[in-house]
């Protein structure tokens, strides 16, 4: 009996220390809402980025805070590479942050979702870029305010045309055929560099189309030809057979260790396409004064094809229980010149022409010429649209295929039909 | 005859061992409570769910709406990334698994001939399988493998120009098959333990009557290791079917070059989390299951051809 009975007192003991555990660790969890931080209201920001970035951001944030003491933000802080998976899952287990950056293939996902919420009347927009601020409508619902504008654009590097012994050429009126010489030259000059390197960035491709007077997407559709994807590679492998830019599994490997590795960066390569708020992180990591350019032009072309990208989108989730305090969020991010003065353009050229002229004399050399640049540019631009739903895919989908033409895995008629399917399954899902 | 006596004998009535018994069948399960609750709320649960999530068209932003077996028939006519994706996976499986059984036996066979520092050999061939389903050896792999890669860097010196061994679609499902053979460690110590089990009479017996080596090795060591052979057999097949972090990392997350990596688990994991089709995920996770089930059925029944168990015969 002695025996069962301190059997029995072990037994309890055990649960009784099982329970104890599993309630106190309950408790931590629910103890950081309530208790601690008084009357204040706790919302969540939800962005990626850079280290960098999350430096700049939680100076901002510790701003708003002072600002609005009432307020507490919690930054959620990840990478690019898991963002979109963490939000998702957090979404889907009905915890989203109250504000959630989103960047603008994923918009119409989220928005056409029910996950986001219409700002319209909640942040004051007057000052905003009216065109760039369109862009963050669905369905005439403004989900999304733009955090600023980038350009995706030539960028060279001047030290590598110098040694090769090659001179920048007047972008005005430069064609695809005189890059893609210019890169031959470059290559062949016997300075060690590349001319070109090749980026299946989807933004190319648009822009390559527009010049050609078709949409990469029209409507819910992809509204590219067999000729012009075709004519599209035919610029890559034109310049894959001079070595004018390295060979594709190079360039897979380049594009898998980021923009710091990439051959402009490196001081290997001569040109290169990228975002126009990659210019200050290119600049960094070559040591040199790049220079950005407009896209070369199709012989004739109707248009520039160029355009202003919003960096990414502040957005409010639908199901916040806080949202007049996420909405004041999202408005001092983009209106009030003490954000700005921090964040500058991080998150792209801020669109708020007050906040612009408050912050202009701040920004560092790289962002004025930048600026200077999109000003210059600004006349030549096509129009802003969100792409729709399954756009977020259609980098990997352009990618894989490009990458099977340039291996010679398909013929580039075959690839641009099964492109096309692929892209139109995607968006229509 | 004892236990009867025994209880016949014991002072106890009956009612009260019955009594007993409920009781500590009672603790028993009190004590196997949270392991209880652990199983259904985190693995059964989810299971059951993910079956029903298969047949809606669940995307993780909304709710998902019934399909019927709308997941599974796309899955076979109409997903030629899933009939790719079923290709890669088994061309890994059929080539790296034997490979690498074969290799840890090799190396068990070595390490069994009463080396000095046997344990130290051993745990250093063993930390590969520590390592290789890690993201720092799949990080290092990309790298050693790459087009400046320190593997090309020796080529050079041969006056070999090696490809980009993975980011060639020619190349990149075989540096991968290489990380898996590479993990040989798990396998060869349970082979070093099966070799021990192997009677030292039957080599002396063998000897004595002239055996060779290699006829020693054919007609002893390796009929009686068949059991051994099987069970790694069985386990190394179904681990190799989940593999997912060395193409995860390798390709950059994507299955590349070319789809040429793109194992199930990284195709499924694109589709729940890239494309936002949880229910189509759901299903292929289900095929999964089907797939290694049958496989493994296939494993047991083809054993009775081939497998020998001393005590049977």
């Amino acid at each position: 009996m002695s025996l069962g009975s301190r059997k029995k007192m072990w037994t309890v003991a055990f649960l009784t220390a099982a329970v104890m555990t599993t309630a106190s660790a309950c408790g931590g969890g629910s103890g950081g809402d309530g208790g601690g931080s008084g009357d204040k209201v706790k919302i969540v920001f939800s962005y990626w980025g850079s280290d960098a970035r999350q430096k700049l951001t939680e100076q901002a944030l510790k701003k708003f805070e002072e600002k609005n003491p009432t307020i507490d933000v919690e930054g959620d802080f990840s990478n690019w590479d898991s963002y979109y998976e963490k939000l998702a899952t957090k979404v889907a287990a009905n915890d989203a942050p109250d504000v959630m950056s989103i960047e603008i293939r994923g918009l119409s996902e989220y928005a056409g979702r029910g996950a986001l919420a219409d700002l319209a009347g909640k942040v004051p927009s007057a000052d905003l870029d009216q065109q760039v601020l369109s862009s963050g409508q669905v369905e005439g619902k403004q989900y999304a305010v733009p955090t600023g504008v980038n350009a995706f654009s030539m960028l060279a590097n001047p030290s590598v045309l110098e040694k090769s012994k090659q001179k920048l050429p007047d972008d005005k009126t430069w064609t695809w055929d005189q890059w893609i010489n210019l890169a031959k030259q470059i290559s062949a000059g016997g300075g060690g560099a590349m001319g070109a390197e090749y980026n299946p960035n989807p933004a190319w491709l648009q822009i390559f189309a527009a010049q050609r007077g078709e949409k990469f997407y029209d409507g819910n559709k992809i509204g590219l030809s067999v000729d012009t994807i075709k004519a599209w590679w035919n610029i890559s492998q034109q310049l894959i057979a001079a070595k004018a830019a390295p060979e594709p599994a190079k360039s897979a490997e380049l594009l898998t260790a980021g923009p710091e590795q990439s051959l402009l960066a490196t001081n290997a390569g001569a040109m290169g396409m990228w975002w126009s708020n990659q210019l200050n992180a290119l600049s960094k990591a070559s040591g040199q004064e790049l220079e950005l350019l407009r896209m070369p032009r199709e012989k004739g072309a109707p248009s520039a094809g160029m355009f202003l990208q919003p960096a990414m989108y502040y957005t409010a989730s639908a199901k916040s229980e806080h949202s007049a305090e996420a909405a004041k969020l999202i408005d001092f991010l983009v209106n009030d010149p003490d954000a700005a003065s921090i964040l500058l353009s991080d998150r792209g050229l801020p669109t708020n022409s007050k906040v612009l002229a408050a912050v202009k004399d701040k920004l560092p050399p790289v962002d004025q010429r930048t600026l200077a640049f999109i000003d210059e540019i600004k006349g030549e631009l096509s129009p802003i649209t969100a792409p729709p739903k399954g756009a977020l895919q259609m980098e990997d989908i352009l990618k894989r295929n490009t990458d099977e033409v340039l291996f010679g895995k398909t013929t580039p008629d075959a690839g641009a039909q099964k492109f096309l399917s692929e892209a139109n399954a995607a968006i229509a899902g | 005859m004892h236990e009867s006596m025994s209880i016949s004998l014991s002072v106890t009535p009956e009612r009260a061992v019955n009594a007993n018994r409920r009781r500590e069948a009672l603790t028993a399960y009190v004590f196997l409570a949270p392991w209880f609750l652990g199983l259904f709320i985190i693995t059964v649960g989810p299971i059951l769910a993910s079956l029903y999530l298969s047949f809606t068209d669940y995307s993780l932003l909304e709710e998902g709406s019934w399909v019927g077996a709308d997941n599974y028939v796309k899955m076979f006519t109409q997903d030629d990334r899933f009939l790719t994706s079923l290709k890669v996976t088994t061309v890994y499986v059929v080539v790296s698994v034997p490979l690498q059984l074969a290799f840890a036996l090799l190396l068990a066979l070595a390490l069994d001939r009463g080396l000095r520092g046997l344990s130290f050999y051993r745990s250093i061939y063993y930390l590969p399988s520590l390592l290789g389903g890690s993201v720092a050896i799949a990080i290092l792999w990309r790298k050693l493998f790459g087009v400046d890669g320190l593997f090309n860097a020796m080529l050079s010196v041969f006056g070999i120009e090696g490809p980009g061994w993975v980011s060639d679609p020619d190349t990149a499902l075989g540096t991968l098959i290489l990380l898996h053979v590479w993990t040989f460690g798990a396998p060869m110590v349970i082979f070093l333990a099966g070799l021990r089990q192997i009677p030292q009479s039957y080599y002396e017996a063998a000897s004595v009557d002239g055996a060779s080596r290699l006829r020693q090795f054919r007609s002893i060591t390796l009929p009686l290791l068949t059991p051994i052979i099987f069970f790694n057999l069985v386990l190394e097949v179904i681990k190799s079917f989940q593999s997912f972090t060395q193409s995860f990392i390798v390709s950059g997350g994507n299955g590349g070059p070319v789809d040429s990596t793109l194992f199930y688990t990284l195709y499924l994991y694109l589709k729940g989390f890239k494309s936002y089709e949880m229910g189509y995920a759901a299903a292929m996770a289900w095929v999964l299951l089907l797939i290694i089930a049958g496989l493994t059925g296939v494993n047991f029944l083809a054993s009775k051809y081939w497998v020998f168990y001393g005590d049977t015969k």
